[in-house]
Parts: structure tokens; sequence; C-alpha cells
């Protein structure tokens, strides 16, 4: 264990024991897991719902609550703020604990941030189905789910810093540079826009511009960072070797911290010209970067990939997630532009960047934190369970994410060509490609799903080895 | 931060001679529907901004002036103003249409009116003719000729070049005597779907909050619904009769009941929930709405009158300085097959 652990030559005398550390994260880390990948159970069926009403328009019509207006981004922010940001926070909290070689800080006052932010969740993803939506991309939940929500992160995100404070592992791995990076990040653009949108009041298409600004920022630097934070910390261990070139990470992540935020703006079209082309440049840019941290990762693996493929679940996870990482990018630079500006091309990033590039990484990781948490063995209790999940999260991700490209190449042809019909072409021609992104939906539910009944089983057989067999 | 300085003190335009701005603040109703819109997220799929890819420029000849000569004899009871500068200046303008030649007819031969102007044409023609061969113009002698335009009033005499070359011709023809304006051609395939008279713009959101831009385009646009001709909308339809505000308020009114009764493929999700089957025990309900193929009349609730007047509110007609708009009575349509779209 300790010997593929990165950058753990000098540790302190008053280091504590990998038992202990384990011990303080049980609790907090393993709630948060549960709950995280729960609320993708969620958050899947309601945009598999949501599909379903794209070309069945029929289907569960006649009650507001579930009108697609509303389902849509019910979906869309119970993944993001219920699933990713709730996982990435778990494993923000491990990775600072393993890496910083130090217990966490108020594990109990962490599980109860992580109650109220789950709670928060709740009320916010019902304020939206009752119709309280502010309207924004990815900032939907109203005034009272977004407070709770932004103290319960400030709880969480304090004891996170407080602990790596206190590491004891004073070197500073590259995912806590993302880690980081990515818990100061969150607060600076959630405050910030909700600041501008709801106090200061920003009047007309700057609020779309902010409410864009903040979006991008949430995929492309915090969701982005925390899975790349995961991809450093797991493909070195999975392959049992250190990381190479770590020079390039560093410029790496600089870059992406550099250009990363500047995209994202390309759906906006009523306001100034330069906004969307700035965007679209950085789009393009943020290549560098992302290729600058794929390397090293390439580096590290190269010659070991198929023995890693075989032997390890979580090294799969990764190795698709950093495949769909750099397809995600290149996508956006290449497609990105006018031609799928107003399609669902574009819209599909979200469920890219939170389902495939985090969500995928973020799975691989929790079928490798989940087993050590509970028992501390190497593996869930039911490698089929584990199968299951990693081929139904990637070809539901892969539905996801083609059905939507094609059904959005399909409305951007009908955009630019005013004698294709608007009904024939760009309404009833894409049902087939969104059938596939409602296959898609259901099997990354089903991912959830199965992931979390190895979850159980891991729980019971915790239970068994502690109580003896008795219930 | 750069947005807000640009566009955080962007104020309405004023409309010329009137003591109006745009855009105005909605109407207490208008504003309720811009809630409904939102709280039922009808942004989700339409959009409400109108793209534009090009914007272009042409003449219109819209009066021949006075300096025209009569080419009838005094006293045949017959007129035929010709205005000979005009002829010229249009073909300046119009390199590829022949010019053809005006015989003076021999009762007029002298007359101290007439008499001088033709022979001026004649010495203007020969020099027009020098320098069509110093260009290498090779002007066509028969087919469509600039007299025929000169003939029609509005006529279109360029369509769709750039700015330079419609402001010439605009120059030219007035140089002439003639009365030409400078007409404006905002294209691409939203306006060609008439989804807008313009692009928009920022200032079309100036009294929005939230600003619902939409972002995907499973409907049509919605930027200029409140003046969008029915022959436009992805499923055409007419004006019964020419009450076409409370028709259009109708057609939205049970577009909203029930989008498949208006257009079969639509995926718009039905907000009947927005309507009373029954008339409803207030003082007053409003007027019933007929759906189309029904019998019973249905109720539209307050919130269905109100995202129907937000609607009847989002126009694109109104000119702005960074997105001005072709002028409302343009007759593109007849020009348009003698107004082909070159410089």
């Amino acid at each position: 264990m300790t010997s593929t652990q990165p950058a753990s030559q000098t540790a302190c005398a008053t280091a504590p024991s990998v038992v202990e550390v384990e011990a303080s994260c049980r609790l907090p880390v393993l709630f948060l897991s549960f709950s995280g990948v729960a609320w993708l159970v969620l958050g899947a069926a309601l945009a598999l719902l949501a599909s379903v009403q794209l070309y069945v328009p029929t289907f569960l019509e006649g009650c507001p609550w579930v009108t697609y207006g509303r389902l849509r981004p019910a979906a869309i922010n119970a993944l993001t703020y219920g699933f990713a940001l709730q996982i990435a926070f778990a494993l923000a909290l491990w990775l600072i604990a393993r890496l910083g070689r130090v217990p966490l800080t108020n594990p109990l006052g962490l599980f109860m941030a992580g109650k109220f932010w789950n709670i928060a969740v709740t009320v916010g993803v019902y304020g939206v189905l009752a119709g309280d939506a502010s309207g924004y991309d990815l900032l939907e939940f109203p005034l009272y789910a977004s407070l709770p929500l932004f103290a319960s992160y400030a709880c969480i995100a304090a004891w996170a810093l407080v602990t790596l404070h206190q590491r004891t592992e004073r070197d500073m791995y590259v995912s806590l540079w993302f880690v980081l990076a990515g818990l100061l990040w969150f607060p600076w653009i959630l405050s910030t826009a909700q600041g501008l949108l709801l106090g200061w009041h920003v009047p007309g298409v700057v609020q779309a511009v902010v409410a864009g600004w903040f979006g991008n920022n949430l995929l492309q630097i915090v969701l982005t960072g925390f899975a790349v934070a995961v991809l450093y910390y797991f493909v070195p261990k999975a392959v049992g070797r250190p990381l190479a070139n770590p020079a390039l990470t560093q410029v790496g992540f600089w870059l992406l911290l550099l250009v990363g935020g500047w995209g994202g703006l390309s759906q906006l079209s009523a306001v100034p010209a330069w906004i969307p082309a700035v965007s679209g440049a950085a789009n393009v840019l943020v290549i560098v970067p992302v290729i600058a941290l794929l390397i090293p990762l390439w580096q590290t693996a190269d010659g070991s990939i198929s023995d890693a493929w075989k032997a390890s679940a979580t090294f799969r996870f990764m190795a698709v997630a950093a495949f769909l990482l750099l397809g995600v990018t290149v996508r956006t630079a290449i497609f990105g532009g006018h031609f799928t500006q107003f399609t669902l091309f574009a819209a599909a990033r979200t469920d890219i960047i939170v389902l495939g590039v985090f969500g995928l990484a973020a799975l691989g990781a929790l079928h490798y934190i989940v087993p050590r948490l509970t028992t501390g063995e190497d593996n869930l209790p039911s490698d089929g369970l584990a199968d299951l999940s990693f081929w139904a999260g990637i070809f539901g991700m892969l539905a996801v994410g083609i059905g939507f490209s094609l059904a959005g190449l399909g409305q951007a042809k009908v955009n630019a060509d005013a004698t294709k019909d608007f009904l024939v072409n760009g309404v009833s021609g894409i049902a087939g490609a969104l059938q596939l992104v409602t296959f898609g939906y259901g099997a990354l539910a089903l991912a959830a799903l199965a992931f979390l009944a190895n979850f159980a089983l891991a729980v019971r057989r915790c239970c068994a080895a502690c109580c003896g067999g008795a219930r | 931060m750069a947005p807000q300085l640009q566009l955080g003190d962007l104020p309405p335009a004023a409309i010329p001679n009137s003591a109006e701005v745009y855009p105005a603040v909605r109407p207490g109703v208008a504003a309720q529907g811009a809630e409904v819109y939102r709280s039922l997220g009808c942004n989700q799929c339409h959009t409400r901004q109108v793209r534009q890819d090009a914007l272009l420029f042409g003449a219109r000849l819209t009066e021949t002036g006075t300096n025209g000569v009569n080419l009838e004899l005094p006293g045949s009871g017959k007129t035929n103003f010709v205005n000979f500068d005009l002829l010229i200046a249009l073909a300046k303008v119009r390199t590829d249409l022949a010019i053809a030649p005006i015989a003076l007819p021999s009762g007029l031969a002298g007359d101290t009116n007439v008499a001088p102007k033709f022979a001026q044409f004649g010495a203007n023609l020969a020099l027009l003719k020098r320098s069509d061969d110093k260009s290498g113009i090779a002007r066509p002698t028969t087919g469509p000729s600039v007299n025929e335009l000169a003939a029609r009033r509005p006529a279109e005499v360029l369509a769709q070049v750039g700015p330079d070359a419609a402001e010439r011709a605009v120059k030219l023809l007035g140089d002439a005597g003639a009365k030409a304006e400078l007409v404006i051609y905002n294209l691409g395939p939203d306006m060609d779907r008439g989804w807008g008279a313009r692009r928009s713009v920022a200032r079309d959101f100036l009294n929005d909050s939230p600003v619902l831009l939409g972002s995907v385009r499973v409907g049509p646009d919605l930027a200029s619904i409140g003046t969008r001709a029915p022959e436009k909308f992805a499923a055409p339809w007419k004006f019964a009769s020419t009450n076409t505000a409370t028709e259009l308020e109708q057609h939205l009114l049970v577009h909203l009941y029930d989008a498949r009764l208006l257009a079969k493929g639509s995926t718009c999700p039905s907000a009947k929930y927005l309507f009373d089957a029954q008339k409803p025990e207030v003082r007053y309900a409003g007027e019933p709405l007929t759906l189309p193929g029904k019998d019973a009349p249905v109720f539209p609730k307050h919130n269905a009158r109100a995202l129907v007047a937000f609607l009847l509110t989002q126009r694109t007609d109104v000119g702005l300085p960074e997105a001005p708009t072709p002028a409302v009575a343009a007759p593109a349509a007849p020009a348009a097959p003698t107004a082909p779209a070159k410089p």
C-alpha cells in the first residue's frame, strides 16, 4: 500500500497510522459517498423521464410538477449538487486525509454538514419542481435552497482546509493541488454569481453572462479538477509506479486555472460579439492544459495499461474518464461554435462532464475507497456487480453523449438552413437519437444501483466482521 | 467584470419622433407572464435570441424627381416624363443592365426645353460609353434595361450589397434629382424563417429579470413571437379576420392548451392545468376559448393569459442603432425578380 503511495518517503515521526486515518474518514466519507450515489440514481431517473418527454410529449402530461421545463433542471441540479459535488467532497476529504497522513478534523461535524447539504439539495430539487427555479443554468436552485447549500459547504470546506493544514506529510501531491483549488474555487464562483445575480441585481444580459461564467467554471475547473485529482491518485497507484513528469503536471495545473474559466459562453448570442468570441478561443486553448495533464498520466501508465485494466476495476473507470476528458475538450473546441449553438449538442457538455469525466472517475474511486473504509479489503464483495456498474456506466455515458450529439447535429442542420422544415427535421427527426439518450440515463441509473448494492454488501460484510455475524 | 462595465449602464434607446423608449417596461400582466415563463421552464426548450449572419444594404428608388422632361407632344394629352440624368445614374450603378436608346420625337426637335437636355443626354451617354470601355464593362444591348427600372416606383436598384456600394448608389440617384433610400437587409436562416426582423441584442433584455435567453432550440425561437406572421409559424396558419391581435392571442392560448391541436408533430408539453374546463366561479372569467375540433370551450386561467401577454410583448421589430431593422413596408416580394444580388 505505502510502496505505491506517491511522495511518502519523508513521513514525520508523529504521522498517524493508516488505520487511524481511515477510521476518521469512515463516517463522513461513507455517508457522502452513499448519498451522492443515491442522488445519481434519482437524478438519472429524473433525466430519463425528461428525455422521454422530448419525443413522447404526452408522457406525464397535465401536471406542472413534472413538465419538461421543470424536470430537466431538477435532474441536472440533482446530478450536479447531489451527486457530483457531494462525491467530490467525499473524495476531497479522503484524499486530504490519505495524502496528508492526517485524521480528519471533526468527522462528526463533517457528517452533519453533509447531512445539511443533502437536505438543501432535496429542498432545491423540490423547489425547482414546484416552479421556484431561478432560471439560470446550473444555478436553478431557489434562494431558500442555495443559501443553506452554501452554509453547509462552508462547514465542509473549512474542516477540510483545517485538516489539510494539519497534515503530517508536508509535500503536497498533485491531487491535493486540484483538491485545494477546487475547494477554494467553488465558494468563489458560487458567492460571486449569487451575489451578482441576487444581491447586486446586475441588469439585462449580464445576468446570463454571469450564470454562464459560473456554470463553465463549475464544470471546467471545479469538477474537471476533482476528476483530475482522482486520476492522479489512482492511475499511479493502479500501475504501481510513481508519477512521471511532474513538471508538465504543474504547467497543466496553472494553465487550467488560467484558461479554463474563460470558456463556456458560446450559447449566448444576444451579447456583444467579443464575449462568445473570447469564450470560443478559450474553449480551444483549454486543450493545452488538458493534454498537459493527460500526458504524465499516459507516461506513468504506458506499458502496464492492459495489465492494470484486467487487474483493477478502479483503473478501468479511470482510463475511460481520462479518455472522456480528452474527448469532451476536443469536441467543445472543434464543434463548440456557431454551428452547434442552441442545440442539444452544446447542452450535452454538462452531462458529459458531470456524469462522464467526473462521474465515472468518482465511481471508480469509490470502488476502491468503500471496501477500504468498511473492512479494509481491496475489493468490493461482488466482482459481478462491479463489472455491471462499470459496463452499464460506460455504455450509459456513451449512449447519452452520442445520442445528444446526434440529436444536436440534426438540430444544427435545421438551424443553419431555413429551407428545412423545423417540425419535421428539427423536432420529429431527432427522436431516434433521443431514445438512445433515454437508454443511456437508464443504464447510468443501473450502474449506480449496482454500486449501491455492492456498497450494501460491503457494509454487511463489515458488520459481519465486527459483530461476528450477529445482526 | 468586463461585461458589466460595458453593459451595466446601457440605457433604453429613444424611439425617434416619439417620447417612447425601447424596451418599454412591460405592463403588469405581461410581467406576471414572465414569471410563469420562468416557473414552467419554457426557456429549457425555447431560445429568445435571434441570430443574424450578415447585415447588407440596398438602394431603393422611390421618386424620379421633378427634373424629367415630357417626351410626348404638347397638347397630345399624354405625358411621358423621362429623367435623363437618372438614366445615366442608374446605368452607372447597374453596369449589368442595358441602356435602351431613346428617340426624340420629331415634333420636339425644336423645343427649347427638351432639345438641349436631349443633346446633353447624348453627350453623357458617350462619356458613359468611354468610361465603360475604360473599366472593361461590356454592357448588354438587349434584355432588361435601366429605362424599365426607372419607370417603376419603388424600384429596388441594388439589393444585398455592401454599405459602400449602396451609399454610392443612393448618392448618385439623389444627385440626379431622384429620391432614393438606403435599404437594410438582415440576413440569416432565422430571418428567412421569419423569426425576427433583426438579431437580438443586449438592449432587448434591459427590463428582464431573470434574463431567460434560453440555450436550446427544441422549439422555435420566441424573440419575435408577438409580431410573427401566421405563415411563419412552425405549423403555418392564416388570419381569418382583420382582428389579428385577438386571433394571435387565441392561437397562442390554444398552443398552451395542447400544441398538437395546431401542429401534429409538436413536442411542446400541454399546459392544460392553466385552463378550467368549467366556467370558474369568479366575477369575471374572461372570454372562453374555443378549441379547434372540440365542442366544449375551456376557460383560460389568469396565468395562461399572463403568459400569452408576455409572449405578445416579444418583438424585434423596433430598430436600434446597433441592430437596425428594414423599413416595415418593404415591398420585397414584387421587386425581387428585377433586383439580382449583384453589386
